[in-house]
């Protein structure tokens, strides 16, 4: 759901960017290390301690074998990433380790982990940065700030000026909100469009279906539906409503594609950024 | 169809959908998929899938090496050469599914189309149906064309969740939802039909190009 802070929580342990972390919603838990392990948590903000001591967001961490890292609750946001040096070893499915619960495959058995599963990592790369290395501020996603940028959708022109200003109101995240989609409470759009045939839609796509409410696509995204696509998510957003939790408000800003592209390439030269940043803390450690 | 038709639009960073036209026709999806086909072979830089729809097709794009405006004018570049000519004799597989009418919309929809509920189920069976596209979730194929006494427009609230294996219509369109997912269609029957598994070698049961029967399940 949060890219970011997929690749960020991978970049404070040496992993390839892509590898397989713990995606960790709701409540508390634990987990033992059975071996040595380079550790990071990032995304939602969590309390919690790994042998003993308060854990540190978006910092390297070192656990020893027999050490347990333990999630007492999530304080802000919704979606906890937790990264594992050597990442976490599934099978690729579909070319992906990700685990698709809608379709019970992908990840381990395609299911939420379990109390008693255990978890095999692949071999570490050895170039975890010491611990204690962080991620500096200011490149992160204003997540507190619940502003999200929009660009105009294939569907943008079939919506008048008054529902346009109406996206542009306060929305709260209504608790009907999933990996598939969040639906936003708020003012209702005007809306008058007749049924269209489904076309293409993607995470981060805002559709307006006939009662006028929005729903924002997720990352377990439909491929393709019928609804209108009024506007889309700017991706270097898209983990900032990502974890916004129900009840949160989200206020949108309209952008040009042309903007909205050069905040993706921002957002993904700030992770090289952390990236190199993190080699260079490998190599004067 | 003139080629001055073809719109482009932006899907986000990463995808650019063209509009080939307004109304959907066995013309006009006949040259998106020929536009498709052309795109795939076209060997275009930074491309990374090519979704064809009823009215559109959108590509999907590393937006980290090419800008919406240099993407989009060589998509619409290839996709001035597509041929509208419906491929012509029948290359697609034939498909029978067993259909339990017993979904949760079978009266509503019996009311709505002021048709009796066998009536409903007659002329669901009757047809045989084309898989026009393939999209949604993993495995769910766009089926058409339906009977026009039963033609409705999509739930006005969609359903939070709908089950896997449920036999639903909307629009001109029927299909079979092959995995548990939120859904705006109405539900009119269930199969046990799988028709999605990752681990088969091919993991859709339908392509586009097949056809598909409905039967009566006892």
């Amino acid at each position: 759901m949060d890219s970011f802070a997929l690749a960020a929580a991978n970049a404070l342990v040496g992993n390839a960017l892509n590898a397989a972390v713990l995606e960790w919603a709701l409540g508390g838990g634990t987990l033992r290390f059975d071996s040595e392990c380079t550790v990071a948590l990032a995304g939602a903000r969590a309390s919690g301690t790994l042998g003993g001591a308060a854990v540190a967001p978006l910092t390297t961490l070192r656990a020893a074998k027999g050490d347990e890292l333990t999630v007492d609750h999530l304080d802000s946001g919704r979606f906890l990433y937790i990264a594992l040096s050597g990442g976490i070893d599934v099978p690729i499915v579909l070319h992906s380790r990700s685990t698709y619960l809608p379709g019970r495959f992908g990840g381990l058995d395609g299911r939420m982990l379990r109390h008693g599963d255990n978890l095999r990592l692949g071999e570490a790369a050895g170039t975890a940065p010491p611990p204690g290395f962080h991620v500096p501020a200011d490149l992160l996603p204003a997540y507190a700030t619940g502003v999200v940028h929009i660009s105009p959708g294939p569907q943008s022109d079939l919506f008048a000026d008054d529902a346009w200003r109406t996206i542009l109101e306060e929305f709260r995240v209504s608790s009907a909100s999933d990996r598939t989609g969040y639906r936003l409470e708020g003012p209702a759009l005007e809306t008058s469009i007749p049924a269209l045939p489904s076309d293409a839609g993607c995470p981060g796509a805002i559709q307006i279906p006939g009662d006028g409410k929005p729903i924002a696509l997720m990352a377990d995204a439909p491929t393709v539906g019928g609804y209108p696509k009024m506007a889309v998510v700017s991706e270097a957003d898209l983990p900032i409503l990502a974890q916004r939790q129900p009840g949160e408000t989200v206020r949108f800003e309209l952008i040009s594609i042309e903007q909205s592209q050069r905040a993706a390439r921002k957002r993904a030269s700030d992770l090289h950024t952390i990236r190199h940043l993190a080699e260079s803390s490998l190599r004067r450690a | 169809m003139t080629t001055s038709t073809l719109e482009a639009h932006p899907l986000g960073d990463s995808a650019v959908t063209i509009r080939f036209g307004t109304e959907r026709s066995p013309a006009l999806l006949a040259r998106i998929h020929s536009a498709a086909a052309l795109l795939a072979a076209a060997n275009v830089d930074a491309l990374d899938d090519i979704v064809p729809t009823y009215l559109s097709l959108t590509v999907f794009y590393d937006c980290l090496r090419r800008g919406y405006k240099d993407m989009s004018a060589e998509i619409v570049g290839v996709c001035e050469s597509a041929s509208s000519t419906p491929v012509t004799g029948t290359t697609g597989r034939e498909h029978v599914i067993p259909a339990r009418y017993d979904g949760v919309d079978l009266y509503a929809v019996a009311e709505l189309t002021r048709l009796s509920v066998d009536e409903v189920i007659n002329r669901h069976t009757a047809r045989i149906y084309r898989v026009d596209i393939l999209g949604f979730v993993p495995g769910f194929a766009y089926l058409s064309e339906l009977d026009e006494a039963l033609v409705l427009p999509r739930r006005e609230e969609p359903r939070a969740r709908v089950s896997a294996g449920s036999i639903a219509i909307a629009g001109v369109q029927t299909a079979v939802y092959p995995l548990a997912t939120p859904g705006g269609w109405h539900i009119i029957g269930t199969t046990d039909t799988v028709m999605f598994d990752p681990n088969r070698a091919e993991p859709a049961l339908l392509r586009a190009g097949d056809t598909v029967r409905f039967e009566r399940a006892k």
